[in-house]
């Protein structure tokens, strides 16, 4: 359930805190600062983290179900092993980011900044990753049945070793690795 | 405003509960399934289901209407009677739905239907069929799809950028995540 609510914070430290004390399920923190922030295995399902900077944080088995990240800054950040089902994604900046073991279950990565991220042994299945950028992105040994790669720029992706059927209809597939 | 979301067995459609905080009435947007954790939620946090809202008349949409009906008789809204089998309050483009003190109004996008309708909350709108993240719904004729893309270019993408989008199937999106990124919509 979500009731969303402000999550009241006068700092940025403050707002760490109450992260890490398990009080960001369906918290609004759109546009909020938590770039290089150690952000390890806290709960941010379905809060709403439009346009965040969360730039080099880490994000390591962080819950983010159902989340919203579109247009969130994203670089370099550690989210291996997180949980994305269901996060929205769309327009988020992703570039170096490390996404290893996510689950990206039905997320939404429409329109996704993804240059060289790691999707290593993740899960896309029934994903929505169309008209996004993927150049040189590791997907290898992920699960990709069902995604929907439609108008996606996968030049230079790894795709070895991934498992199931995706869409790939209009994607760019220059000199990707099966 | 109480939002949940639940991945039914059918078709893995999506249905959505809203309810209003102050008078713990709900509705639910498309019954694809009774979910066990449908009633869980309900009862857990002391809700009354007034309204099930159907925005098309597919089975994985409407499959879950016997059960809910015969546990809470809540009244069907939808944009066509009967709606799969029950009597429904038929609505139109610009009526308004109100549960609680939650109004929400109602925006016809037919195509994937000729009865499809959303209903729009002042920063959600729940779309059924007819727009997906990076998709839309599949159409019968060329004449549909383009008034599928017609009514969503013309009643969704022209609310403000942020609202959110809870559709059918698959995640969630905003108006300007589609808008600019949506395949079916931009070169």
């Amino acid at each position: 359930m979500t009731t969303f609510a402000q999550l009241a914070a006068n700092d940025r430290d403050s707002l760490i805190k109450a992260l890490r004390e398990g009080r960001g399920k369906g918290a609004l923190l759109c546009n909020v600062d938590l770039s290089e922030c150690d952000l390890q295995g806290v709960d941010l399902s379905e809060a709403r983290l439009s346009r965040a900077n969360l730039q080099g944080a880490n994000l390591t088995k962080a819950n983010l179900r159902g989340a919203f990240l579109d247009w969130a800054n994203l670089r370099n950040a550690s989210l291996t092993d997180a949980c994305m089902e269901f996060a929205v994604l769309g327009a988020a900046d992703l570039s170096d980011a490390d996404c290893s073991g996510a689950d990206l279950r039905r997320s939404n990565m429409v329109g996704i900044k993804a240059q060289r991220t790691l999707f290593r042994d993740a899960q896309l299945y029934y994903s929505r990753p169309g008209n996004g950028n993927f150049r040189e992105a590791d997907f290898s040994g992920a699960d990709v049945q069902r995604a929907i790669f439609r108008r996606a720029n996968l030049a230079g992706a790894n795709l070895s070793k991934t498992t199931g059927t995706a869409n790939f209809d209009q994607a760019n597939l220059e000199g990707v690795t099966r | 405003m109480i939002l949940a979301h639940f991945l039914t067995a059918s078709n893995e459609s999506n249905s959505f509960l809203v309810a209003c905080e102050a008078t713990r009435e709900a509705f639910l947007v498309d019954a694809g399934a009774f979910e066990p954790a449908m009633s869980e939620f309900i009862d857990a946090n002391r809700l009354t289901l007034k309204t099930i809202f159907i925005t098309h008349g597919h089975y994985d949409h409407t499959d879950g209407l016997d059960g809910l009906i015969a546990r809470y008789h809540p009244r069907i809204v939808a944009g066509q009677t009967p709606c799969a089998g029950h009597k429904a309050d038929v609505v139109r483009h610009g009526d308004t739905v109100s549960v609680g003190n939650l109004k929400g109004t109602v925006l016809a996008t037919p195509g994937h239907t000729p009865d499809m309708v959303c209903l729009h909350f002042d920063r959600m709108v729940f779309t059924g069929d007819a727009l997906f993240a990076g998709s839309v719904g599949g159409t019968s004729a060329a004449a549909a799809a383009q008034q599928q893309l017609d009514a969503i270019r013309n009643h969704i993408f022209t609310l403000p950028p942020e609202t959110e989008l809870h559709t059918g199937h698959g995640p969630s999106s905003t108006v300007a995540i589609e808008s600019q990124f949506n395949p079916f919509f931009v070169d």
